[in-house]
């Protein structure tokens, strides 16, 4: 695995444990849309800009 | 909703989806790699959309829905985590691409038959794929039932629905392979995303705006906008449902096998991220839907008619209604071709090209193509079996599928891997997932699919540490 991938699959790691961890703790009782709701959705998003970034250069290597 | 103005939608989707599927018909057809990978030439955008129709099946507007009704936001957590997930493509897509490319493969098993240097490997991955994606294909097909039974008032009942999209599923499959399915699949994705995002607007719109629709929700249904809330999504619930989608994107040969097929990285960068996108307005979308249900008709018992009963609401026009029923309908057979396809390939590659050395790459395609409407009668006869909650099943089959993930991991990353190891891993994980599905027991409070990734990574290690690896493909594959 190379050095690049390893840093972005900490980064997915950790979000994905803050969207388990979360939710369940911090926001159990925060019953608004502010919420789990807005957590989860905001913590896709940013996975999202963060596969844009790991897939950036694709196709430009070939 | 009339059962008129149902049939009448149902017929234009069929002529139009019939059209395009004879359209696609380009390539000469004649070979493994053309028809069930249209010769690896897939470009980015009508991939996304296929991926999108694939993996977002009936489930979407049926079975999320139904789960946002009957616990809330846990919901969105579930489909969001399962979309993070798919981020495993960002570093196995490229992998499962150049493999394919470089050694030939068409299905994701056999690639593992290879990397592990076994033909058993292949044959066990691609019956184990059969076992759990039949049901899967099955709870499709049921909710197609379910679906128009319910906004028919049962005027259609459930088995002319089911009748109807397994006969569908089948033609797509048949009339030109992958490029007829993609080309359907992306008609149906396109026009889902459109129509459900405006009923939704519209549902908004209807309960209040924003404000008043979060308002609402808030007073009315606190406990639906967190977990565990009312209970229904306890921690080990949530994990033993997330966990298992959250590795579809390898687990499931249907998506998997998408990674061979687009014409460069970069459109398998336009796939995967054209798909984030989608799945997250999608997602957003079926979860609002489900909360929608829940202030309109807040006493259901059977959580899988809340979909029908927004349809039919008088907040949503009727012709839009019907035109999303019919998308929703859809949904559930551009999975269920895609799934088809998939299986008579890795029955006919798989299994029938290991079992007679002698099988050409043509004699494997005339199988294949036998092979299809055999598995469509056996999804058929198992969405005869009605069953509750659309959602679970469905998750069951993912649970099964997910014990061959050490293997496709330990394939790009572990030069120790053995095909011992693979066998054990997944015949006695995915053995142990069955008897906890049809026991129902949950051993220390954990779903099947956690016992099963638990139980194969735990034996695909300690048994391929106990045997001798083939070290020059895992070299080739580490390195790629």
């Amino acid at each position: 695995m190379k050095m690049k991938e390893r840093k972005w699959t900490l980064i997915i790691f950790v979000i994905i444990l803050i969207a388990y961890i979360l939710p369940y703790t911090l926001f159990t009782n925060v019953t608004k849309w502010y919420g789990s709701f807005l957590l989860w959705t905001v913590l896709a998003l940013i996975t999202i800009m963060v596969n844009y970034l790991i897939t950036k250069d694709w196709g430009k290597e070939e | 909703m009339s059962t008129s103005l149902v049939w009448i939608a149902i017929a234009i989707y069929v002529i139009l989806a019939i059209v395009i599927a004879v359209i696609s018909r380009t390539g000469k057809q004649n070979n493994m790699v053309s028809y069930f990978l249209g010769d690896r030439k897939m470009n980015g955008f009508v991939s996304a959309l296929s991926y999108s129709a694939t993996t977002y099946s009936a489930f979407m507007l049926v079975g999320l829905a139904g789960l946002t009704y009957n616990g809330g936001v846990g919901a969105l957590g579930f489909e969001l985590i399962y979309l993070m997930g798919v981020s495993l493509v960002a570093f196995f897509g490229p992998r499962f691409w150049k493999v394919g490319k470089k050694f030939g493969y068409v299905t994701p098993s056999e690639m593992l038959g290879d990397r592990y240097q076994n033909k058993t490997v292949a044959v066990i991955i691609a019956i184990s794929n059969c076992i759990f994606l039949i049901p899967y294909s099955a709870v499709q097909l049921s909710g197609v039932g379910y679906l128009i039974q319910g906004v028919t008032n049962n005027a259609i009942p459930f088995s002319t629905g089911v009748i109807i999209a397994t006969v569908l599923a089948l033609v797509f499959s048949y009339v030109a392979g992958i490029r007829s399915v993609v080309w359907t699949d992306s008609l149906q994705a396109l026009f889902m995303i459109v129509t459900s995002t405006i009923v939704v607007i519209i549902l908004i719109k209807g309960l209040g705006g924003f404000t008043g629709f979060f308002g609402t929700l808030e007073t009315d249904f606190p406990e639906y906008l967190t977990v565990p809330g009312n209970g229904f999504f306890s921690f080990l619930n949530f994990l033993g449902l997330s966990l298992p989608w959250f590795f579809f994107s390898l687990s499931n040969p249907q998506v998997s096998q998408r990674l061979f097929m687009p014409s460069s990285l970069k459109s398998l960068k336009n796939m995967l991220l054209g798909f984030l996108i989608f799945g997250f307005v999608y997602t957003i979308v079926a979860v609002i839907w489900g909360y929608s249900a829940l202030m309109m008709f807040p006493n259901l018992d059977n959580a899988d008619l809340a979909t029908p009963l927004v349809l039919q609401s008088e907040l949503v026009p009727p012709i839009l209604g019907v035109i999303v029923m019919v998308g929703i309908m859809a949904a559930a057979i551009s999975t269920i071709d895609s799934i088809l396809l998939t299986l008579s390939s890795l029955f006919a590659r798989d299994v029938y090209g290991n079992m007679n050395k002698s099988a050409s790459d043509y004699t494997q395609l005339r199988v294949g193509k036998i092979v299809i409407p055999i598995i469509a009668v056996l999804a058929f006869l198992f969405a005869q079996m009605e069953v509750n909650l659309i959602a679970v099943l469905s998750v069951s089959s993912s649970a099964g599928l997910l014990v061959v993930v050490p293997a496709i991991i330990g394939a790009f990353f572990w030069r120790n891997g053995t095909a011992a190891g693979v066998i054990s891993s997944v015949v006695v994980s995915g053995i142990i997932v069955i008897i906890i599905e049809f026991t129902q027991i949950k051993p220390l409070g954990l779903a099947s699919g956690i016992w099963g990734i638990l139980m194969s990574t735990f034996l695909y290690i300690t048994i391929s540490l106990l045997t001798k690896a083939p070290k020059e493909k895992a070299k080739e594959f580490l390195s790629i």
